[in-house]
């Protein structure tokens, strides 16, 4: 069955994610794994049967515990992984801030990596050098932009990747954790840039551990557990589920204390 | 009609507005698969440069090595062969002969060495974010480009030492060179792909070329080979290469229209076949990286 409706920006449909927690990586081991009818090894669900849509300029916030198979959508969104059942789609230039930064070459210099990263991203030349001077004064890295990246320190680094990920003019912005870098000033900006974002009608699904940013932000909240899609609703609701979930599995450890 | 290349890229697009890693990729996705590589072409030209960079960064002697690493290759190679066994070349200095076959040999060999590890190496890349991943093992290639036309440079030199200056016939130089990019390619992306599903690709590569170097008549012309052995070296497509090299380069004889054709069918068949085994396993990447 197809999914029908051409407006949802993301749509998932029985979407199952395999993963091999692998054994046999060397041909060593494989072969034999093989001849004894074994396959790879066990495979590991982080995604059972979730189906759900996001409409276009929606805010979505996805929460869990750990291991529930939240970045796993996001990778699944961003098109880093393909599903190992269902489908996904995706309409429209999506931008992750998972893990800012990555690509980032440490001998090159902030404005290079800027031009490297951007292009990653999808942005073309003109994009890029348009765009240039936002990005670094977003970053208020004026003074360093010329220096290689290595001697940059932890939050400039952020700062920069932040900077360039939402300068990508993104259609759909994928959170994961990421919005508490650099000092409280920034932090700031980075949320207004959030809610800039979220008047042009950029789609945002956001994965956090916050409630109280859930709530703020997000329109609409997926709760997931065990890789199955839970609970579906507006951040209230879900996260009173979630904080319930969170006593369940607390009372056990008090109990084996006593 | 650089415009109308644009148009069909981007209906191209249009028509693939699905995931971008099909788990089944079809014959009919080649076109959807060119447009977005086409598309993201100035990916390639950044990561060529970040290779490059990378590459030559923290040795004092920098791109020099570019040039030192075959130069020292041929010194002793042509010591050992030409002084020591005393291999004829064909009535061209030792050192000339040697050097025209092992210059492309050299960026053949690289080139898969390093596209091999191209993707693992950007482990950080492509789990984060999508885009062509052959991009990875195809600026490595290119990176091996630039030490091949360093290399040239000596050539050059070398042959106005000698006093036997190139031929005019190597003005075919490029289009050999082109056809044997395709073939190159063609190897290094599938290569590139096996090695992060089995970590000992990497080995078996490397052994590989070693055993290919010795069957590819570098260090030796082909008319020593005795002839009930011939047929290896003629099934060897870089036989058919540095045979080509040698030929336009020092002996002013121009590439017969069939061998051509032959050498350019081989070489885009294999680039179908490698980036279609490419694009077959690219979507489990991100799981196995």
């Amino acid at each position: 069955m197809r999914i029908e409706s051409e407006a949802k920006e993301i749509e998932f449909w029985r979407v199952g994610k395999r993963f091999q927690l692998q054994e046999g990586r060397t041909l060593r081991e494989f072969v034999p794994a093989l001849f004894q009818g074994r396959g790879w090894s066990e495979p590991f669900y982080a995604l059972r049967d979730v189906t759900f849509s996001i409409a276009r300029g929606e805010t979505v916030g996805i929460i869990g515990r750990n291991g529930s198979g939240k970045s796993t959508i996001l990778k699944l969104i961003a098109g880093v992984m393909a599903p190992s059942e269902g489908e996904v789609r995706a309409a429209g230039r999506v931008s992750p801030l998972i893990e800012l930064g990555a690509g980032f070459h440490p001998d090159l210099t902030g404005r290079e990596n800027v031009y490297m990263n951007a292009c990653i991203l999808g942005m073309s030349g003109k994009e890029i050098r348009e765009r240039f001077d936002e990005i670094v004064d977003f970053a208020e890295l004026w003074d360093f932009i010329e220096t290689p990246v290595k001697r940059y320190s932890s939050g400039m680094y952020m700062r920069l990747g932040f900077s360039v990920a939402i300068h990508s003019n993104p259609e759909i912005l994928l959170v994961d954790e990421v919005l508490s870098v650099g000092d409280v000033a920034f932090q700031k900006k980075c949320l207004d840039k959030m809610h800039e974002f979220q008047a042009q009608g950029t789609t945002i699904v956001v994965v956090s551990h916050s409630m109280a940013l859930m709530q703020k932000f997000c329109q609409r909240v997926l709760f997931l557990e065990g890789g199955r899609l839970m609970g579906d609703g507006s951040p209230e609701e879900m996260s009173e589920r979630y904080l319930e979930d969170g006593e369940e599995m607390v009372t056990p450890l008090a109990e084996v204390r006593t | 009609m650089l415009g109308g290349i644009h148009h069909l890229v981007m209906s191209q697009l249009q028509i693939a507005k699905r995931h971008p890693l099909k788990p089944a990729f079809g014959v009919l996705d080649f076109g959807t698969a060119l447009a977005h590589f086409w598309q993201r072409r100035g990916l390639l030209w950044h990561m060529t440069v970040r290779h490059l960079r990378s590459q030559y960064k923290q040795s004092i002697l920098g791109y020099a090595w570019a040039i030192l690493n075959p130069l020292s290759l041929m010194l002793i190679l042509s010591f050992v062969f030409s002084t020591i066994l005393r291999i004829p070349s064909q009535g061209i200095p030792y050192p000339l002969f040697l050097l025209v076959a092992l210059l492309p040999w050299i960026f053949f060999s690289s080139a898969l060495s390093s596209a091999t590890d191209s993707v693992v190496g950007a482990s950080s890349l492509v789990t984060k974010v999508y885009f062509p991943r052959e991009v990875l093992p195809i600026a490595a290639v290119f990176t091996k480009i630039v030490d091949l036309v360093f290399g040239l440079m000596i050539l050059g030199c070398l042959m106005v030492y000698f006093g036997h200056p190139p031929e005019w016939t190597s003005v075919w130089f490029p289009v050999l060179f082109f056809i044997h990019l395709l073939f190159t390619l063609g190897l290094a992306l599938p290569l590139a792909a096996l090695n992060l599903f089995f970590h000992d690709v990497r080995f078996l590569v490397g052994v590989a070329l070693t055993m290919w170097f010795y069957l590819t008549p570098v260090i030796y012309p082909l008319d020593l080979v005795p002839e009930r052995y011939r047929m290896i070296f003629d099934l060897n497509p870089n036989s058919l290469f540095i045979n080509a090299y040698r030929r336009v380069i020092l002996e002013g004889v121009s590439p017969g229209l069939d061998r051509l054709l032959l050498g350019l069918g081989i070489s885009l068949l294999t680039l179908l076949v490698g980036y279609y085994l490419f694009k077959r396993m690219e979507p489990a990447f991100a799981d196995r990286i």
